[in-house]
């Protein structure tokens, strides 16, 4: 114990750099580089990639891989998998679609029906994994197909899909907030996160603790990568309000699993649940809740795609939504052995799964070809992880 | 450094265990284990495997409640049905495995269960309140000498010795009377077992007291005031650990010396 008394860095530079490193938000930097390396190939092979156009395209595009992803890394936090995200989110959106174009009920009605009915499925299958103690792998798998088949047992009756109209649904899946607006709302957003940041560095430095240099590096990236895309979509039409409701989500999860003890809590159980368990969590209500708020998350997602489609279909659960959001969890840096990893993996990982998807679309790429890439990239980046993972457990900082 | 006598030390023992029994369907685990633990002292609980000292502790710890005997606690009986009536009595139990969160930070797992929280906000949920729970951590690190690096650390990249801090300065943070140690020194080298040790007196210093189980007879006679030696499930020897010599004591747990005025329990299974 003696031999690791903190040893303080000399150079600014260096304590930066050890503070980067031992805060464990390395796990962010490599998707982003990542990330940049994707943008500058595509733009290369296609000049249509990085403009202002494509850029709002893609922004509307990771909503629903974004939100399904976010859902899933809560899952995956515990240590735990769910695949009934896909037909869960697509059961969700006929649910909204029926009550609202059949049933002629409110449109605010019919989205509570479709996001507490995820919900439901959410709160049974929690209680499945948790009381009863079936592994999560196998509970979703059923419950994907339950939600499969009710899914088509109530659209095949309308032909497989169901058209959108009202006026807040389409408001929300192609509207944009005005690009005034924008700046307003993110020189806000950045205000508040630089007031709270500063505010923690002075009161960690007042109780003697480090790690100032790493909280203003982050808050200076966050500030480039925030008012960069601020600038890039008002440059086209604004921030779609799809995006919006995104980054709320992902704001408010960030808070959630950072910030609270029943964030704390869900760490710990992923970590290690025998430790939580003697420590007084109750390991049970923790994996219950967290089944809830991602059933919560993908009832969203479903009503998102089908603002964004303007249309609620059958065919949009059998195609790769799940699968996608699985590999934007874990392309964030989310570890499926629980407990490592964070929220906001699921906004680059989607970005990374979307930008490619897109990428391929403008050059005209055969999906079979959009797979493989798709596929070979997930490989890569779990690989990558993991390699740089044990170099810093090699090295003394996990 | 033992040899000073602890000015904490007083008359009534923290803690004393009468008669302990406990059975295991038809296995009987505990016949007759009686012992105590004084403030300010260390009592090391010795046996070969199956003695029973897992047994004991359990039942200490309210993990495996004991079908008959008495616990008594600074002179009462109380009643230790589960793990956090121990904790409430003020009982904590540091175990083998460590039981750490080896993705969460040093801080977080010294509070880990017991987070400090602003009051709920308008939002619900409980808000961490970090800073306080780490200023609070250090001034605890600091009355225990534990040199720790930076609090936000993932204890996944600790030594084995500074996980076992972590672990007994968790034990300690809560008010604790008595803390009981399983095998603390079992997996560490020569210089993390000394720093446990130098630890594990120094809570005794501060009067804490502490049973601790361990196979190494050299630690036992470093650091124990007091030593109970286990055998088939009973008790066959309390003593000073002035008053006795490491052959004496090897010669109870394996009941192969007699030794005057021990109980002849071991002896006849």
């Amino acid at each position: 114990m003696s031999t690791t008394t903190q040893t303080a860095p000399q150079s600014p530079f260096k304590r930066w750099l050890s503070g980067v490193t031992n805060a464990s938000d390395l796990g962010m930097l490599p998707v982003i580089a990542a990330l940049i390396l994707i943008w500058i190939v595509f733009e290369v092979l296609n000049a249509n990639f990085l403009t202002p156009r494509n850029l709002s395209n893609l922004a509307a595009q990771i909503v629903v891989t974004g939100t399904l992803a976010l859902a899933e890394i809560y899952i995956i936090l515990l240590g735990m998998i769910d695949l009934s995200i896909g037909w869960n989110s697509v059961l969700a959106a006929s649910i909204f679609s029926l009550s609202t174009v059949f049933f002629h009920l409110p449109v605010v009605v019919g989205l509570v029906l479709g996001v507490a009915c995820a919900t439901g499925i959410g709160f049974l299958q929690g209680m499945l994994v948790s009381r009863v103690g079936v592994p999560s792998f196998v509970v979703t798998l059923g419950g994907a197909m339950v939600a499969e088949g009710i899914t088509l047992g109530i659209l095949t009756p309308h032909g497989g899909s169901v058209p959108l109209a009202d006026d807040l649904t389409t408001a929300i899946g192609t509207l944009n907030l005005d690009p005034v607006w924008s700046w307003a709302a993110s020189i806000v957003l950045f205000g508040t996160y630089a007031a709270l940041t500063l505010n923690s560095i002075r009161k960690r430095a007042a109780g003697g603790s480090e790690g100032g240099y790493a909280a203003v590096m982050r808050l200076v990236g966050v500030g480039v990568m925030l008012f960069g895309a601020v600038f890039m979509l008002n440059a086209y039409r604004g921030v779609p309000f799809l995006l919006m409701i995104f980054l709320i989500a992902l704001f408010a999860s960030a808070f959630v699993t950072k910030s609270t003890q029943f964030g704390r809590h869900l760490y710990a159980v992923g970590g290690n649940a025998e430790a939580a368990r003697r420590a007084g969590i109750s390991v049970k209500g923790i994996q219950l809740a967290v089944f809830v708020i991602a059933g919560f998350l993908v009832g969203l997602a479903g009503y998102l795609d089908a603002a964004r489609l303007g249309v609620a279909s059958a065919s949009v659960g059998n195609g790769d939504i799940m699968l996608n959001a699985v590999a934007a969890a874990v392309i964030g840096g989310t570890s499926l052995f629980g407990g490592r990893g964070s929220v906001y993996g699921a906004l680059f990982g989607a970005l990374v799964i979307e930008s490619v998807s897109n990428g391929m679309n403008l050059l005209g790429a055969a999906s079979s070809v959009r797979f493989i890439v798709e596929g070979g990239i997930l490989l890569a980046a779990i690989t990558i992880d993991t390699v740089l993972r044990l170099k810093r457990m090699r090295s003394g900082r996990a | 450094m033992s040899a000073v006598i602890n000015p904490v030390a007083t008359g009534m023992p923290l803690l004393t265990v009468r008669g302990l029994q406990k059975r295991y369907g038809a296995v009987v685990a505990l016949r007759d284990v009686s012992f105590s633990v004084s403030r300010g002292e260390v009592t090391a609980l010795l046996g070969d495997n199956g003695a029973g000292k897992s047994t004991t502790i359990k039942a200490i710890a309210g993990v495996a409640p004991i079908d008959e005997g008495e616990i008594l606690l600074e002179g009462k009986p109380v009643s230790i049905r589960h793990p956090s009536e121990a904790n409430a009595l003020g009982i904590q139990t540091v175990y083998q495995d460590l039981a750490l969160c080896d993705n969460l930070g040093i801080c977080a797992n010294l509070y880990l269960g017991r987070e400090l929280v602003s009051k709920p906000t308008p939002f619900g949920p409980h808000v961490l309140r970090d800073v306080d729970m780490e200023a609070e951590a250090r001034k605890v690190l600091k009355t225990l000498r534990i040199n720790l690096p930076a609090l936000d650390t993932p204890v996944a990249s600790l030594s084995g010795g500074q996980r076992q801090a972590v672990a007994i300065a968790r034990a300690v943070l809560w008010d604790s009377k008595l803390v009981i140690m399983d095998e603390p020194t079992a997996a560490l080298g020569v210089a993390q077992t000394a720093e446990v040790l130098r630890l594990v007196r120094d809570l005794a210093g501060q009067g804490y007291g502490v049973i601790l189980i361990t196979h190494n007879m050299q630690n036992v006679f470093q650091v124990a005031d007091n030593i109970a030696v286990l055998r088939l499930g009973a008790t066959v020897m309390e003593r000073r650990r002035a008053d006795l010599t490491p052959e004496q004591v090897v010669g109870a747990i394996t009941g192969t010396l007699a030794i005057p005025g021990t109980t002849a329990a071991g002896a006849v299974a």
